[in-house]
């Protein structure tokens, strides 16, 4: 029973972490707009409006659940939640540190793959179960949006696993640092398995990883549905997109899988291309910052830093870009990334064949 | 029975009643949902058969894009088209339905044949593969496994289907196309 006992607390403990982690991201985000608008953002409550969020979260639970008359009330209820677990599940494969991975499975990366695809369907039931034309015209171009970024994001990150030659999560981190088994190469040359640090990550092992990188980025701002490809919930034409009828606690859900969202994919980016839980402080001759800086606490704190620091950078873009249009969203994921997603694949393939 | 199996029967019996649901519903949309769950729970018995790679692309392929394509049309078509697809006769029982519960149940006598002609329970090759222990175990890697057998054994099948996918796809990119000089 133990056994058992354990997976529930990793569970629980992960929901809390999403939890907190909505709350917190939600003040960021705004102390971080109000910073780049040259506003003050939330003052009032608690000390630098720390607990704005709070008492935001608990007006929102006090609030009615509206049920609209026309809509289809098990679907509209039921929406939600499929948003939000779908998210949640992908936290089950990611490592933290070495040794430290709430469900180690050998195909964790295809796993996250698809799990996040079910977020598409909620979405739908979304907004063909609140009846209301905005919320179904958001729901559309959302699902429109998520199925054409997933393919250059999916080969963005097909180039990593070729040169990785593993699906495994833990696997592609330990990969990355002075644990690896394997010879790591800087840029293909160089050998750095003892020095490790920020030369052995997987964008300077292979350089062109540099613009799968990017690609997986950009595509990873579209499939959370975040500012410059926000036209799901276009507040000026269409009200805010598939969840314009929720309220209370549903409204709360879909923004927590907003946030959960972004931190996934930021997490996905940080481990496969950016290191993931290896410090980026090399062995410089006799002074070991590498070893010093890699165990299980210093993992935590490395991946939690870079994946942070990742999502300041997504809302960097979203208070910074305006919104594209969606004849421009497409070609810019059909024209542009789709073929340079291949031409990674590509290089991938004649590097791991011909330099590794 | 151990956990094992009492997760087969529950996987097993949410399959049967959301199928059920799925060609019984009046209600198109719910239907389509409710297809959602018979696949996933088809994914959960695939990883109960230790086939997880087969689980996950099940859950890729039907769920991230049949079951989403097949949203995506329903919702452009109108509304008045779908009405008149759920006003048909709502008997349970009619005169209508018994070519369909004729193939039915023959295909039925048919797959309970097959599954006592084979006797699933002692088959010979799977006795040997025990035997030599070369059966897969929960946790062996199957993914490498699949690999090299699609790039050996199975490469020409395996370059048959992209052919007839890269077809699939010229044909709905022609289809798709606007005529020259049509606006």
């Amino acid at each position: 029973m133990n056994f058992y006992s354990t997976y529930f607390i990793i569970a629980i403990g992960l929901f809390a972490f999403v939890a907190v982690f909505t709350l917190f991201g939600v003040y960021a985000e705004r102390k971080l707009s109000a910073f780049i608008q040259d506003r003050l953002g939330p003052t009032e409550v608690g000390k630098y409006g720390m607990l704005q969020t709070l008492a935001d979260i608990m007006k929102l639970i006090q609030k009615e659940l509206i049920i609209p008359a026309a809509a289809d009330k098990v679907l509209f209820l039921m929406a939600p939640v499929i948003i939000f677990v779908a998210v949640y599940l992908g936290f089950a494969a990611l490592p933290w540190a070495p040794g430290l991975v709430p469900a180690k499975i050998n195909i964790g990366l295809y796993y996250i793959l698809a799990i996040i695809s079910i977020e598409t369907l909620g979405i739908l039931m979304a907004g063909w179960g609140s009846n209301n034309k905005y919320a179904i015209l958001g729901a559309m171009r959302s699902a429109a949006q998520i199925i054409s970024y997933e393919i250059p994001a999916g080969f963005a990150l097909i180039a990593v696993v070729m040169i990785a030659q593993t699906l495994d999560l833990q696997e592609i981190a330990l990969q990355q640092g002075i644990l690896s088994t394997e010879k790591i190469k800087f840029l293909g040359f160089f050998d750095v398995s003892a020095n490790g640090g920020i030369l052995a990550w997987n964008i300077f092992r292979a350089p062109h990883l540099i613009i799968a990188f990017v690609i997986y980025f950009i595509a990873s701002l579209a499939e959370s549905n975040r500012a410059p490809f926000d036209i799901p919930e276009a507040e000026s034409e269409l009200v805010a997109g598939f969840h314009t009828e929720f309220t209370g606690l549903q409204f709360a859900l879909v923004f927590l899988a907003e946030y959960a969202m972004m931190f996934l994919v930021s997490m996905i980016g940080v481990i496969l291309f950016l290191g993931a839980w290896n410090t980026p402080l090399p062995n410089i001759g006799a002074i070991h910052l590498a070893d010093w800086t890699t165990n299980t606490a210093w993992g935590i704190f490395w991946i939690a830093a870079k994946t942070l620091a990742l999502i300041a950078v997504q809302m960097w873009i979203r208070w910074t870009l305006p919104r594209l249009r969606v004849d421009q969203l497409m070609n810019l994921c059909w024209k542009v990334l789709t073929p340079l997603a291949f031409l990674c694949m590509l290089i991938s393939g004649v590097w791991r064949l011909w330099l590794m | 029975m151990n956990i094992g199996q009492v997760l087969f029967y529950v996987m097993a019996f949410v399959v049967l009643a959301s199928a059920l649901f799925v060609a019984g519903s009046k209600n198109l949309v719910r239907s389509i949902f409710m297809f959602f769950i018979t696949l996933f729970g088809l994914a959960g018995l695939y990883v109960l058969a230790l086939a997880d790679f087969v689980a996950v692309t099940q859950i890729v392929i039907y769920v991230g894009g049949v079951l989403v394509l097949i949203l995506f049309a329903f919702m452009l078509s109108g509304r008045e088209t779908l009405n008149i697809l759920q006003q048909q006769k709502s008997k349970f029982i009619s005169l209508n339905k018994l070519p369909a519960i004729l193939f039915a149940a023959l295909f039925f006598v048919v797959m309970v044949n097959v599954l006592i002609k084979t006797g699933a329970g002692n088959l010979p090759w799977i006795k040997q593969a025990v035997a030599t222990n070369a059966a897969i175990g929960p946790n062996d890697i199957t993914v490498n496994n699949i690999g090299i057998n699609l790039m050996t054994r199975y490469l020409l099948p395996f370059e048959a289907i992209s052919i007839l996918l890269m077809m699939a796809l010229v044909g709905a990119a022609h289809l798709a196309r606007k005529e020259r000089g049509a606006v």
